[in-house]
């Protein structure tokens, strides 16, 4: 035990200094729209480079771009010859309702206050069951918001074993056919009120699943959803940027 | 390029010629699906790995028009037993005389008329069946886990029948992550496939982008620049140190020792940085791509790369002796969830699992993908088959990771990293990718039609073989523990289910 117990005392700190820190050059992160016009001219190389159909260019100029169908390839950045689309280093990129999720260059975004909180109750304290509905992406990120690199526990979330217990639900994965029933049931054990927050693209919308066979088309058309983390798979700091979001910490 | 050789026989010799060719000496059942040609006649296909040459064999039979059923190969070849059940479900075919025949994928909470590939002309489908198999006796009682389980993991359905707090069976039903990616990946244009593959199971994100790529690149015959198959390697190998850590951690976790899964957990994460620095993304997502790599690996980067490498190897090294020399740790793994020898064969099953239980198959040493098999790999392997052995191998595996990519960084070549590939996919061609992944060999396996179209994209995930092995090393076990030989095997749930 002693051996044990010299190596725990070796181990440095190993917590990130700084919270929801950018991410570094480098990094395929979501991409955002910048301020440099497009070029028009009937050129839609981002629009015909994403696998997922999340970019629109509409009027010949006017880039719509929806991060809740994005699965962060980075192929718009790449084929932008104007610098229109650039990746988005922050990793508070969660946000409370669907259509924020849509960005668009010219207009204005949605500009209408999101609706009021559905509770207060867990603004400082959550419990969260998760549940998976994928590839394992997003889990192991939502698994390493557990680590001491990101120790989700300080903000006081918490992962729990049972929907019993829970007051949050994180829902990953596009939800086929065969998980529709379960994950209702899961929501139906947790006691009221309760929330749920949709991680990773395919939760939002099915992402490279989305319109096939398997109904595999995110956790909306099950679920109410009160925050929605997007990317494939998010990174763990906007993960736990989400779960602050939806339950209403000024952390967030 | 694998090369692939094609060998007809009729549906009524189906079963012993499988069996036969697949016993030949060196010889490695791979895979076993169902191949449609444009115009619509069906094809009963099975994979056969020639280990010794690194080429395979793929065995056809036509299935006539209005039939559901195929002799069963289970018998004579159990290692095909899973796919004939996965056949079952995504084509309606039913394969007589398979002694534990029900469905793999698709159970009550589909469609009873769902037969995902399956078409009008095919005649009426065989009827799925979903069951567990119950076990009588006095005391005998059951213990139902999942879909949903406790962890922060994939879901599946486990139903122990146990004598006390001993489990007699373990009954595994899977098919909660199904998804249609094979049927997604015929419908996608070829160079937005990559990004489905990908997501066939994402913590084998590279492995998959890899044996992707390869598979499309093997239906031209291109070749990929140097420098991108050296860094395709050193992917592969960080995806492996990542997962192995994981794992180990997981191990630790599960026998309740918190330091070493907290240390692990945090050397996780320290892999994933190196994985991101190397690729831009922390699973390496949309790294990889036909013809070599979506990105490039700045120069500055390698003495980044080889600095945190040589920082994380003692303390990976220490971190594993906290864990293995613990009296406590030993007591728990060993004698725990025996996997036999000659089981693991007779199921054709891959990877740590295998080698654990005196395999020494391992897809670097054999077949080619990125650098192998000219780069040297010792085969990392292990007799007794127990929870021991498999953290053991993992162990071997992981150190054997990192001296390969400090190998290969310090002989990287520079030059391009992409060949450019032709807009569409060459007509009537085959191809067959295996790459080694962190759970073992993985297959993605690619027919093009005469218009150019895929034919058939078949993935055989290295947890599609491996599963078997869990219910074997569950039996006789306490129910305890279960958690700790599951996560010795370290199972993919999506992977399986597709």
């Amino acid at each position: 035990m002693l051996s044990a117990l010299i190596a725990a005392a070796k181990q440095r700190n190993s917590t990130d200094a700084q919270d929801f820190p950018d991410l570094p050059e480098g990094v395929r992160s979501l991409p955002r729209l910048t301020a440099e016009p497009c070029l028009g001219e009937g050129c839609s190389r981002c629009a015909s480079a994403c696998p997922t159909a999340a970019i629109k260019v509409e009027d010949g100029a006017t880039v719509t771009l929806d991060r809740g169908l994005c699965v962060t390839c980075g192929a718009c950045v790449e084929s932008c010859p104007t610098g229109t689309i650039a990746y988005d280093r922050s990793t508070r990129t969660a946000v409370r309702r669907r259509e924020d999720l849509v960005l668009r260059q010219s207009g204005s975004l949605n500009d209408s206050s999101p609706e009021p909180m559905a509770t207060k109750a867990f603004s400082r304290s959550v419990d969260v069951r998760e549940v998976s509905t994928g590839c394992n992406a997003t889990d192991l990120e939502v698994a390493a918001t557990t680590n001491a690199i990101f120790d989700c526990s300080r903000f006081g979330i918490h992962f729990v074993a049972s929907p019993r217990f829970a007051d949050a639900l994180i829902v990953t994965g596009p939800v086929g056919r065969a998980m529709h029933e379960p994950l209702l049931r899961c929501y139906e054990a947790m006691a009221e009120p309760r929330i749920v927050i949709a991680v990773g693209t395919c939760a939002i919308s099915g992402g490279v699943h989305r319109g096939g066979y398997a109904e595999a088309n995110g956790v909306t058309p099950h679920l109410p959803v009160d925050a929605f983390v997007p990317g494939c798979p998010p990174h763990p700091w906007s993960i736990i940027h989400g779960v602050l979001l939806a339950i209403g910490s000024k952390k967030a | 390029m694998i090369r692939v050789d094609a060998v007809r026989t009729e549906l009524s010799d189906w079963a012993s010629v499988l069996s036969d060719r697949a016993k030949r000496a060196g010889f490695q059942y791979g895979h076993l699906t169902v191949r449609r040609h444009a115009g619509g006649e069906r094809m009963l296909e099975a994979l056969l790995l020639d280990v010794e040459s690194g080429s395979v064999e793929v065995l056809s039979a036509p299935v006539p028009a209005g039939t559901s059923e195929f002799p069963s190969v289970t018998s004579v070849l159990p290692a095909a037993h899973w796919a004939e059940r996965a056949v079952g479900d995504l084509w309606g075919l039913y394969a007589i005389g398979h002694q534990r025949w029900k469905s793999l994928l698709l159970h009550e909470a589909w469609p009873p008329d769902l037969f995902p590939f399956a078409i009008a002309q095919d005649g009426r489908p065989a009827a799925r069946e979903s069951y567990l198999m119950v076990v009588g006796g006095t005391g005998v009682h059951e213990i139902a886990v999942g879909p949903i389980h406790a962890g922060i993991i994939e879901p599946g359905h486990f139903r122990f029948s146990c004598l006390g707090e001993i489990i007699a069976n373990l009954e595994i039903r899977l098919g909660y992550q199904h998804r249609g990616v094979e049927k997604r990946l015929t419908e996608v244009p070829w160079h937005h496939a990559r990004h489905v593959a990908e997501s066939a199971s994402s913590d084998t994100t590279v492995a998959n982008a890899l044996a992707h790529s390869e598979a499309i690149e093997g239906l031209w015959d291109l070749e990929v620049p140097r420098r991108a198959a050296a860094l395709r390697t050193v992917a592969l190998e960080c995806e492996r140190l990542a997962s192995h850590l994981g794992d180990l951690g997981g191990l630790a976790g599960d026998i309740g020792f918190a330091l070493p899964a907290a240390t692990f957990g945090r050397l996780r994460g320290a892999a994933l940085g190196l994985c991101q620095t190397l690729s831009g993304s922390r699973l390496q997502r949309g790294f990889i791509c036909p013809g070599g790599l979506a990105f490039g690996v700045d120069d500055k980067r390698i003495p980044e790369l080889k600095a945190d490498l040589a920082g994380l190897r003692p303390i990976v090294n220490e971190a594993c002796e906290l864990l293995l020399e613990n009296p406590g740790v030993q007591e728990r793994m060993e004698g725990t969830g025996v996997l036999p020898p000659h089981l693991a064969k007779e199921f054709a099953m891959v990877g740590p699992t295998a080698r654990a239980s005196g395999s020494n198959y391992d897809a670097r040493l054999h077949f080619q993908h990125a650098l192998y098999p000219g780069h040297a790999v010792e085969v990392a392997s292990e007799a007794a088959g127990d929870v021991l052995a498999r953290t053991l191998v993992r162990r071997k595996e992981l150190e054997a990771s990192i001296r390969v990519i400090e190998q290969v960084l310090g002989d990287l070549p520079s030059g391009p990293v992409i060949t450019a590939t032709p807009d569409r996919l060459p007509a009537d061609k085959v191809a067959v990718s295996i790459v080694e992944a962190w759970r073992g060999s993985l297959i993605h396996w690619i027919t093009t039609d005469a218009d150019g179209t895929i034919g058939l994209y078949a993935i055989r995930d290295p947890s599609f073989q491996n599963w078997t092995g869990l219910a074997i090393a569950a039996r006789h076990n306490l129910v305890a523990d279960f958690p700790l030989i599951n996560k010795s095997f370290g199972l993919s749930y999506s992977g399986d289910d597709l």
